[in-house]
């Protein structure tokens, strides 16, 4: 029954089926917000060839990505160092933990305010959101790396920056990519939000003023365009993963 | 280092910070627009949790997440523990939801005003769906290694699927589930809060776009405070609930 599993085929025609009867349903008397498949595909083309999707893709990347960057290399950076030095944990960590469950948007106001309701307030926002879980995973991958491992390093004359990039990274790295996916998850989630409460470029922004405008088939080809960016980047980190990850063994993923 | 000493240094950084946007706001660098006294937002939070039409408000956003969260938790447990019990219905979804998983569903959200109106029932649908993916995930995985050993005692010793069902798997992921809740109940205050900020006239998030929009900084900043106290105060309740109903097995890691 392996096959079972890890057969595609199951999902894809459940797939195909829906994709089928909704363009049947959409065959008869429709509401005007229901558009079907085929007509969408077509939408997707047209807004892609005639360049209308580009300036949009490029303005949320330009915003989705330094917020990313800036948020997690930050939380990988001081997660790692709590992870290491008690001290340091001690005072950090709990107000790391404490501030978890706040929800990161209620910033977007304060910093719309403070750094103009411009690109700076949303890429901060992103980054302050991307920053926790890679502090979190990042925390708990140092820690949990084997004191024999540690040990055995110090004894064989390794220095303590030696210890940390040969023995504590590459214990960390499982976790931290833990911590990244979910973190670039996040920084989808809140681009497309703070886009459509306020901008003037980006696909959040486009939904918006197709939802606005009643252009249902612009509305259609931004929800695509974020489900295949969201898909895509999460591709290519899993790739990224799978190459730093190489020596680990297959399937513990 | 003394006892106290290392009592008072997880709060050594609050009040630190604290203490420089107090002195940021005193020293006349800044306007009081931008960065409102302590005292300006903590009167502010005073009324807001005092005034029955405030508190309205906070309550609007408090039923959105939860009634979302709730239906999200019994259809996660359902989809979750019937995907680990049989084979067919983890064929059919999970690569499903490997595929939808890293889409941002919030992309969804002017298609839901459409189809369920721009009050309650969009942003409720869209909590349920945001929810509902870790609950789903978690109790898969808790429920497929739950051990074999005890399922065949019981049904050896005669008791029904229904009753291995609810004594033995639903027990045994339980701690699975509560991980699943711990990370989808910060998502619904979230996804309430950015659905009110987009399109309402009520609730927290309107609230905070509203003070803002006001001009009245302090009023927004005690909102925020309220809905980071709300986040916080959920989490921790919940917490409180799991270690009660999954009395056998320690909290140790954050997430586990």
């Amino acid at each position: 029954m392996g096959s079972w599993r890890s057969s595609k085929t199951v999902p894809l025609l459940l797939l195909a089926g829906a994709v089928v009867l909704w363009e049947i349903a959409t065959l008869g008397p429709r509401a005007d917000f229901v558009l079907p498949p085929t007509e969408i595909a077509r939408d997707v083309v047209g807004a892609v060839a005639s360049g209308e999707l580009l300036p949009h893709v490029t303005a949320s990347l330009t915003r989705a990505l330094p917020g990313f960057a800036l948020g997690s290399f930050a939380g990988i950076v001081l997660g790692l160092v709590a992870g290491v030095v008690t001290g340091f944990a001690e005072t950090v960590s709990p107000v790391v933990f404490l501030t978890y469950p706040v929800p990161k948007v209620v910033f977007l106001p304060l910093f719309m305010l403070w750094f103009g309701i411009g690109d700076v307030s949303k890429i901060l926002v992103i980054a302050l959101a991307c920053f926790y879980p890679c502090f979190i995973n990042a925390y708990y991958g140092a820690r949990a790396t084997p004191r024999l491992l540690v040990w055995s390093a110090l004894n064989m004359g390794a220095g303590r920056l030696t210890v940390f990039r040969k023995v504590v990274l590459p214990c960390a790295l499982p976790l931290v990519f833990a911590g990244l996916r979910v973190s670039l998850a996040l920084s989808f989630i809140l681009l497309f939000s703070t886009e459509m409460i306020n901008a003037r470029s980006g696909l959040g922004f486009l939904i918006r003023q197709a939802e606005s405008n009643l252009r249902f088939d612009l509305m259609y080809v931004s929800i695509v365009a974020v489900a295949a960016l969201g898909y895509a980047s999460d591709r290519l980190l899993l790739l990224a993963r799978r190459r730093a990850l190489a020596w680990q063994e297959a399937g513990s993923a | 280092m003394s006892a106290l000493a290392r009592a008072l240094r997880p709060f050594a950084l609050v009040a630190l910070g604290l203490a420089g946007w107090e002195l940021l706001s005193r020293s006349g660098l800044t306007s009081p627009l931008l960065v409102p006294s302590l005292g300006r937002i903590g009167w502010e939070l005073g009324r807001l949790a005092t005034r029955l039409d405030s508190l309205a408000e906070v309550w609007q956003s408090l039923h959105r997440a939860l009634v979302g969260f709730a239906l999200a938790a019994v259809v996660g447990i359902a989809i979750g523990i019937l995907m680990g019990r049989s084979r067919v219905a983890a064929a059919v979804f999970d690569p499903l939801l490997a595929g939808t998983y890293p889409v941002p569903k919030i992309a969804l959200f002017p298609i839901f005003v459409f189809v369920f109106g721009i009050g309650s029932l969009s942003k409720i649908a869209l909590v349920f769906l945001e929810c509902l993916y870790p609950i789903v995930v978690t109790t898969y995985a808790g429920s497929r290694v739950v051990n074999r050993v005890l399922v065949w005692s019981a049904l050896n010793m005669g008791a029904s699927p229904a009753r291995v069902l609810w004594r033995i798997v639903v027990p045994a992921t339980a701690p699975y589930i509560f991980a699943g809740f711990r990370i989808a109940l910060p998502v619904a205050m979230i996804v309430v809060i950015i659905t009110e900020m987009l399109s309402s006239a009520d609730g927290l998030g309107y609230l905070a776009m509203y003070s803002l929009a006001s001009l009245k900084t302090d009023r927004m900043l005690a909102v925020a405070v309220a809905i980071a106290l709300l986040g916080l105060g959920l989490d921790r309740v919940l917490v409180l609930v799991r270690d009660r109903v999954v009395f056998w097995e320690r909290l140790d890691s954050y997430y586990a």
